[in-house]
């Protein structure tokens, strides 16, 4: 299972930052209740950003990429995941989560995109998810023109993530059945 | 509830959303948001802003929320997706009880049992207690029929009505496998149609969750607190109902086998082979926990699977398909006595050396490492010897995978490798430079790969590759197996070679990574080198920090950690000052090193000045003492010239003060040097002063170094207490250490005593 999708803006220079961040349920009696169990959540997945977006830069550096990619000038261009520079890594028991957890992540333009994942789980099919995921929330979202469209529309992503990712749950989709998702969902991906 | 509500409901999501720290909300009005997620009037996207505002607020005290009373499907996982972020154990087997009491009965019209699904799996992953024994045995029964039943036509398309749609009911077309050819079997998510029914939409959950399912209840007892794998001694017979685990772990198994024989046809969308491969290694995975769980299904996977391994092999686009494949050999072949050799030679020889630049597949391979590290004990095993493959995956991915090698490394050390990975970490940034290179060769087109004359030198690194001056050295830096004997003379020209990409990105993270390894490598040792070891590895150590790869941060951090844990082995085995006598006069006695490997020389010398003494060696003579003497006096006498001229070294403070102290020490063993170091302590006094030296250090550091320098002196004058502060018994107790620390204390308490009215200032 997925226990987190995290959405955020590596930065270069600047620092990182979340602009969406989905758990999927709350272990019971993992830690502290109340005001700080919340706060813990946050914290945790500002630790994963923080790693993700180093991960991210170090993998641009040693592609010999610019660490601050320019836009696409119209917004509808469609973008490409060809290149899309990726990777995993695994975070320590107690750092952040209490037990072991696998992040596989994505890099799109001057975003990255990233599944906090159980240990054991099929990363194949993470990175599968993360792939469809992604030129979805960037077309949903409209995440490549200006404005802060992500931060205020919050249905819109979780609406893409009840389907394709329901309560963290990874989906065996071929070709077929992710089309009829889109129908569906009233989205028009180019392919 | 208009464009207003949604815009409102979003900003208000926001300004919950964007601090960490809590924000009150009115009890009346979450208690509202609660009402209007419930109520079926609220449109869709109300609700999903409502349970996204009361998710993030969570753990949220004024929840009344339940699910009892919802029949939408939909609605029903969207309010538990709230009532799971409680964290509250209650909650979670609430919703558990609700989810399996929806599938058990028959769903009111136009629901679907589709979007409870994900919703279970999220219960028995967050509290895999919550179900009982008849509900998970209910959730089997229903699992297996989907799994094996789903519809084998077609779906039909939604009407659209209109004028031209055809009174006739068309005859529902076939699924078809995904290279086009029509299915003759059941559906799986590998089946292709135009549209899908909904009971295919719920074979695609059932086994999207199977995984998770049968670890947590596809074993003996009841609902799993851990998960058990212990043969069940039920065995099936065909033809009569099993039991709904039992039949459930038959469906599973027949699917997996049928999406091994999927997962190789040749898609007509690219896109899907991505899935095959994907469902591949998932198929394999739930194979292994059959068989963990039930070892008659053994014989069947491990046939199943060689006839697999044996069509894939050869693809490197399927090759993270082979660790789950080598996994389950190595839980159940000895079961199955079958001789699975060859898969893992495959495996450790082959891969790494063709794909270490396949990020995902390196993270899982040095996975499969970690979970499989009891084969590593074995030192003659493939595993074992194949440590050089393994490392070329660190070179190429190392900021992704320092964090893993720190935990593998103690299981690859152990005598018989500890050496040759000494120089292999110390080499591992030209390793990276070599890959690159190999790489670069490798894609260039065959006729350039003809190479350069072979009388003439190679004008890139490029064309050294295949030059004879060079391929030998290359091939022993990008060997797949260990080969202590194998170590061509020296490395120099191809690390010479290799300089112009000591710049590149990837070379350089590589090499940050290497102290931190180096490190880990000296204290995995420490604990098992015996005295032959150790020895061999500071005599390695001195020979090659001259011969490290050029980059000059690295180099700075090699000799670092070199330094101190020369220290730290000489500690283990101080009669190594004695034995190797011949290769530390050398290093010491070269004024060069003394600059540029300051760290070294440094712990050099102090090592020499603590364990040069016949308390730790009975062997060492009065001839020797007085060599060592010699060979640091010259040295310290170079760098500490009045007029000191372009020629001479400079170098660090503390590398004058150790001198001067180990210089002492040796004369408090050895009486007759006694006056020419004080001789030469009191002109320190000169030496600081000199217009020349104060240029070039700074106040404090001159001042710490007279004051070293009057301290060491005013010991010399009481030779006694000198020696007996200088040389304490070699027993290694408790109280033997704290002399050792106290040293300083001492130092000064013994000046003290010698200049009670001139205060703690040197005259």
């Amino acid at each position: 299972m997925v226990r987190a999708f995290v959405l955020l803006a590596p930065g270069g220079p600047a620092p990182c930052r979340v602009l969406y961040a989905r758990t999927f349920g709350t272990p019971p009696g993992a830690g502290p209740g109340g005001p700080r169990q919340r706060l813990r959540r946050k914290e945790q997945l500002l630790v994963v950003a923080r790693q993700v977006a180093s991960q991210c830069q170090l993998l641009q550096a040693s592609l010999g990429r610019p660490s601050s990619p320019q836009l696409p000038q119209l917004p509808d261009e469609p973008v490409s995941l060809q290149d899309a520079p990726g990777g995993v890594f695994q975070m320590s028991p107690g750092d952040p989560f209490p037990e072991r957890v696998t992040v596989v992540w994505l890099s799109v333009l001057a975003l990255a995109f990233a599944l906090v994942c159980e240990p054991q789980e099929n990363l194949s099919l993470a990175e599968i998810t993360l792939r469809r995921l992604a030129p979805r929330l960037l077309l949903s979202l409209r995440l490549l023109g200006p404005g802060a469209d992500v931060l205020l529309r919050p249905d819109a992503a979780d609406g893409l993530l009840d389907r394709l990712l329901p309560h963290g749950q990874m989906l065996f989709l071929n070709e077929r059945f992710l089309q009829a998702m889109d129908r569906e969902l009233g989205l028009k991906v180019s392919r | 509830a208009g464009p207003e509500a949604v815009d409102g409901l979003q900003r208000l999501h926001l300004s919950v959303a964007a601090t960490k720290y809590p924000r009150k909300l009115d009890g009346k009005f979450v208690e509202q948001l609660q009402t209007v997620l419930c109520s079926p009037k609220s449109p869709e996207q109300i609700q999903v802003l409502c349970a996204a505002i009361l998710r993030e607020m969570s753990p949220c005290n004024d929840l009344v929320l339940s699910c009892d009373e919802i029949q939408d499907t939909k609605l029903l996982s969207l309010v538990s997706s709230v009532l799971l972020a409680q964290g509250s154990r209650g909650e979670v087997a609430a919703v558990g009880q609700r989810v399996v009491q929806g599938l058990e009965r028959r769903l009111p019209e136009g629901q679907s049992a589709r979007f409870l699904l994900p919703v279970l799996a999220n219960v028995i992953s967050l509290s895999p207690g919550s179900l009982t024994e008849e509900q998970t045995n209910v959730v089997s029964k229903k699992l297996a029929d989907w799994l094996r039943y789903a519809s084998i036509q077609q779906g039909m398309a939604q009407p659209s009505g209109g004028f031209f749609s055809s009174p006739r009911t068309k005859q529902p077309a076939p699924i078809t496998e995904v290279d086009g050819a029509v299915a003759t079997d059941f559906f799986t998510v590998l089946s292709v149609a135009q549209h899908y029914t909904q009971d295919q939409w719920l074979n695609v959950q059932a086994f999207s969750m199977l995984r998770n399912w049968l670890l947590c209840y596809g074993g003996p007892g009841t609902s799993c607190p851990e998960k058990l794998w212990l043969p069940h001694p039920w065995k099936s017979t065909p033809g009569r109902l099993l039991p709904p685990r039992e039949r459930l772990r038959d469906k599973a198994f027949a699917y997996c086998q049928r999406l091994v024989e999927q997962s190789t046809r040749r898609p007509l969308k690219k896109e899907d082979g991505d899935l095959q491969k994907a469902c591949l290694i998932e198929a394999v995975t739930i194979m292994d926990i059959i068989c963990k769980q039930d070892s008659s299904y053994v014989c069947r996977a491990v046939s199943c699977l060689k006839i697999l391994h044996s069509r894939i092999c050869g693809d490197a686009t399927y090759a993270r398909a082979l660790l789950p494949i080598a996994q389950l050999f190595l839980n159940h072949s000895k079961q199955a006595a079958v001789d699975s050799d060859a898969i893992y030679k495959h495996l450790f020889s082959d891969i790494p050396a063709l794909l270490f630049h396949n990020p995902s597949l390196a993270f899982e391979f040095v996975q499969f490492c970690k979970d499989n590290s009891q084969l590593f004990t074995d030192s003659s095993s493939i595993f074992r010897q194949s440590f050089p493959n393994l490392f070329k995956f660190l070179a190429w991915n190392s900021p992704a995978l320092i964090s893993e090698f720190v935990d593998l490394l103690p299981f690859l050390l152990d005598p018989g490798t500890a050496t040759e990975i000494f120089h292999l970490l110390l080499d591992l940034p030209c390793l990276t430079a070599a890959l690159d290179i190999q790489l670069r060769a490798a894609a260039l087109p065959v006729s350039e790969k003809a190479g350069a004359d072979p009388a003439g030198k190679p004008a890139t690194c490029l064309e050294a590759f295949h030059h004879p001056l060079y391929r030998s050295m290359f091939q022993y830096l990008l060997r797949s197996r260990a080969a202590p004997e194998d170590a061509p003379d020296s490395l120099v020209p191809l690390r010479q070679l290799l300089g112009s990409l000591a710049g590149s990105p990837r070379v350089v993270q590589c090499a940050e990574t290497v102290p931190v390894l180096l490190e880990l490598f000296f204290r995995v040792v420490a604990e098992f080198a015996d005295g032959s070891l150790i020895n061999q590895l500071v005599v390695l150590l001195l020979q090659r920090s001259d011969q490290l790869y050029d980059i000059p941060a690295f180099k700075e951090d090699v000799y670092r950690v070199l330094g101190s844990n020369l220290a730290m082995l000489c500690g283990l085995r101080p009669a190594l000052v004695v034995e190797l006598s011949t290769e530390i006069l050398e290093f010491s006695g070269a004024v060069s090193n003394i600059q540029s490997k300051e760290a070294i020389f440094t712990h050099m010398a102090w090592a020499v000045g603590e364990f040069l003494s016949v308390s730790h060696d009975k062997r060492c003579t009065v001839e020797q003492i007085t060599r060592f003497f010699e060979t640091l006096e010259a040295v310290l006498f170079e760098i500490t010239q009045l007029r000191p001229q372009a020629s001479t070294p400079s170098c660090a403070p503390r590398a004058i003060s150790v001198l001067m102290a180990t210089l002492t020490k040796l004369a408090a063993r050895s009486q007759d040097l006694i006056p020419r170091v004080s001789m030469f302590l009191s002109k320190m006094r000169t030496f600081v002063q000199s217009p020349a030296v104060t240029s070039v250090y700074c106040e404090e550091d001159l001042e710490e170094i007279l004051i070293r320098a009057t301290e060491l002196m005013n010991l010399l004058k009481m030779p006694s207490v000198a020696q007996f502060v200088f040389t304490p018994p070699v027993a290694s107790t408790r109280f033997q250490k704290e002399v050792n620390d106290s040293l300083p204390l001492a130092l000064r308490m013994v000046t003290q005593l010698l200049e009670p009215a001139a205060g703690s200032m040197p005259v």
